[in-house]
């Protein structure tokens, strides 16, 4: 028996589809991501809110969503985000066709929210990090409040977040593993198809194993440079 | 009668550094010896030494009559060959540290009593009733349920030769009490040590105030660069100082 | 029983906005996954716990070959999805006619074992890496007041060491408590019936995914607010100091 055989670029191997599956994986982790940021924008915002109500909304957000496993919220996206769309649809536009929405972008938008809460919790963090003094001293040589975010609190807020986000994207891209129950052709799913073709499910989920690690390992490392990019004049204790 | 406390030839170094070069004194009954000197003269180090907190390459020290034994590790590192003896001369030796490290887990009183109870196996209730004494003798009895983040420099540095003193050593060592305290709080922490030195117990302080030295030792040694440059009397090393160095370590450390 | 299916035949049904009639309905089924949930969590907690020790020690030893093979255990759990372990253990094994004669095969084929496996497995990883964290946040002057009192190898662990490093590592061992709750979800796709595996059948079945969902996601709500709180009663238990003071 010849493992490698297995995974061979070619029509009989299953190389190539593995390594486009590792590039679906990585464009879903990245749409999720961004998606997610997005989400945690609108969170912190919620969470940082002088109003109760908002910041209720906000608290709600991200205990709710980091209490439920991911896969139940990929289920109910799957299931019911197409119909909560045609619904919406009916309503508001009186659109009454039938239509799909990609489930790529199902999926991503799935993720997204996940890995927001978690986005969420580490911006406002890093906001409440940014040491008071510095925003009354911008305020003491005249800055606006725009400049007073722009200038001051922006560009650390992002240098305090970067490790956490970080972190964030790696249970992004291992919680896009689980979007293999929506049939997205990503590094599990493809491997369960090859698995189920060749009978050789070991071979194939020991190589899933290793394109996430690669993945893993190679943006830690990204990760690694960019921070001590963003860290250059900060001493370090 | 043995000496309580001596030490012959010892040598320190940390790679390639020396910091200690060949340092030997000798503590009698009752002596409180302090020692000066400016950062790096390795007078902490000689301190860690004492207790082996920090084993010498070479030298001996000897407590209480008997040798501690040393030898090398597998990487050719010094070590101490024999640790239950270590352990049981560490108790006759206890330290006051210049960051107190005080348990963060454990009450003050909790402090107090863990050696005698977990190390000399000393009843409980009986640990309990020296540690409380010991508090009052402190000046914190008050505090005793009290966790240390909630005292302040001088409370976590009474507590901490209350917990010394519940071992019952032979010798205080002190490495700097005082240098981490905020200036109001080093007062109550000297009168404690004055009170003990008054009782007669054998003390070795390394510090950097001098008006202590003057009023409490017995013995003064000045080290620089990991010697012994002067020793004497308070009245010899502060009033008439022989070499160049302690002139001016005086110089710049008496005024104010 | 009958008198609760009662109860629910009152709610609002398919023309409301929500199917309460069917939320309730269904609540009972779900609730039977919920020991099951409980099951995973604790037996994995339990034994990913004396793994994780082990490692741990492993990955602090001066051993090369012990150290590496623990930051080589760490680096595969924490780097790859929890679904490719759980998926390993329980299709790829069985491949192999070695494992199918041996002695584990009882086991191994059955999808409880094989999910609690791959879960202590994985929490066994994260969880090394949180003692790790807690041990060598020790102050270390901490040790060496100990050390100066003539304290010295397991009593120095038992009474100092491990205590300390205990209380700092609760809140990240908390967290990851929770990321067991959640993870026990994956084990539904290898058929085991817990929480979500009911929540999936009803919907894949009635089609009511948000019903379902809010139910499903309240149970595991209600057991994440249930580690919280215990964690919490711990740290208030074995971290007084760090409480606000009197």
């Amino acid at each position: 028996m010849d493992f490698l055989s297995f995974l061979a670029f070619d029509d009989t191997g299953w190389g190539d589809e593995m390594l486009a599956g590792m590039f679906i994986t990585l464009l879903v982790s990245v749409s999720a991501m961004a998606i997610g940021l997005v989400f945690s924008v609108f969170g912190t915002m919620a969470k940082l809110s002088h109003s109760v109500i908002i910041r209720s909304f906000g608290n709600t957000y991200t205990t709710v969503i980091r209490g439920i496993p991911e896969l139940l919220v990929i289920y109910l996206f799957f299931f019911g985000f197409n119909n909560a769309l045609m619904a919406a649809a009916k309503s508001l536009f009186d659109y009454h066709e039938y239509f799909e929405f990609p489930v790529f972008l199902t999926a991503a938008i799935a993720v997204g929210l996940v890995s927001g809460a978690y986005s969420t919790e580490v911006i406002r963090g890093s906001f409440l990090a940014v040491p008071k003094g510095q925003v009354e001293a911008a305020k003491s040589v005249g800055m606006s409040k725009f400049q007073i975010f722009h200038r001051v609190l922006i560009p650390q807020v992002l240098r305090y977040a970067l490790p956490g986000l970080g972190n964030v994207w790696q249970l992004t891209l291992k919680d896009t593993a689980l979007i293999s129950v929506m049939a997205i052709a990503e590094i599990m799913r493809t491997a369960q198809i090859a698995a189920g073709n060749t009978k050789e499910p070991f071979v194939f989920y020991i190589f899933a194993a290793l394109l996430y690690l690669t993945l893993t390992t190679v943006s830690s490392k990204a990760l690694n440079s960019a921070e001590s990019w963003a860290n250059k004049g900060v001493r370090r204790a | 009668m043995a000496n309580t406390l001596e030490i012959k030839h010892l040598v320190k170094s940390f790679g390639d550094l020396e910091v200690i070069k060949d340092v030997s004194l000798t503590a009698n009954q009752g002596d409180v010896i302090c020692i000066i000197g400016s950062s790096g003269s390795g007078k902490s180090t000689l301190l860690r030494c004492i207790n082996l907190l920090e084993t010498p390459n070479s030298g001996e020290v000897w407590v209480n009559g008997e040798l501690i034994k040393m030898g090398q590790d597998k990487k050719g590192q010094p070590c101490p060959t024999n640790h239950q003896q270590v352990d049981r001369i560490r108790t006759k030796l206890a330290m006051v540290f210049q960051s107190f490290n005080l348990w963060s887990h454990m009450t003050v009183l909790q402090n107090v009593i863990e050696a005698p109870v977990h190390v000399q196996k000393i009843n409980k209730i009986e640990a309990t009733k020296l540690g409380l004494e010991l508090l009052t003798k402190v000046g914190i009895t008050e505090k005793a349920d009290q966790y240390p983040s909630n005292l302040s420099g001088g409370q976590q540095q009474r507590v901490a030769i209350a917990r010394a003193l519940a071992v019952k050593p032979d010798i205080l060592l002190f490495d700097e009490p005082t240098s981490s305290l905020d200036p109001e709080l080093v007062g109550e922490v000297l009168k404690v040590m004055k009170s003990l030195a008054e009782e007669g117990r054998t003390m070795i302080v390394v510090t950097h105030e001098m008006g202590f030295a003057k009023e409490v030792a017995s013995k003064v040694i000045f080290l620089h660069q990991g010697r012994i440059e002067e020793q004497g009397s308070p009245s010899e090393i502060f009033n008439s100082p022989k070499s160049e160095r302690l002139k001016q370590f005086l110089a710049s450390n008496l005024e104010g | 029983m009958s008198s609760y299916y009662q109860m629910c035949e009152g709610l609002p049904g398919r023309e409301s906005w929500l199917n309460f009639n069917l939320m309730c309905e269904k609540l009972p089924d779900l609730l039977k996954g919920v020991p099951l949930t409980i099951e995973l969590v604790s037996i994995s907690l339990l034994a990913g716990l004396f793994l994780a020790l082990g490692i741990a020690m492993m990955r602090l030893s001066d051993n090369r070959l012990l150290n590496g093979f623990a930051r080589g255990y760490v680096f595969y759990f924490r780097g790859s999805p929890l679904l490719v372990q759980v998926f390993l253990l329980y299709y790829g094994l069985g491949q192999f006619e070695f494992v199918q004669q041996s002695f584990l095969w009882p086991f191994l084929r059955e999808a409880y074992w094989c999910g609690i496996l791959a879960l202590t497995l994985n929490t066994g990883a994260y969880t090394a890496e949180i003692i790790r964290g807690g041990l060598q946040s020790v102050p270390y002057g901490q040790i060496e007041s100990a050390r100066a009192m003539g304290m010295s190898g397991l009593l120095l662990y038992r009474r100092i060491i491990f205590p300390i490093a205990f209380r700092q590592a609760l809140p990240a061992y908390g967290n990851e408590m929770i990321l067991m709750v959640k993870g026990t979800s994956l084990v539904s796709i290898i058929t085991l019936m817990e929480i979500t595996g009911i929540a999936k059948q009803i919907i894949a079945k009635y089609w009511t995914p948000v019903e379902i969902f809010l139910i499903a996601g309240l149970l595991y709500l209600v057991l994440n607010f249930l580690v919280t709180q215990l964690v919490k009663y711990l740290e208030i238990k074995f971290t007084p100091y760090l409480q606000h003071p009197k």
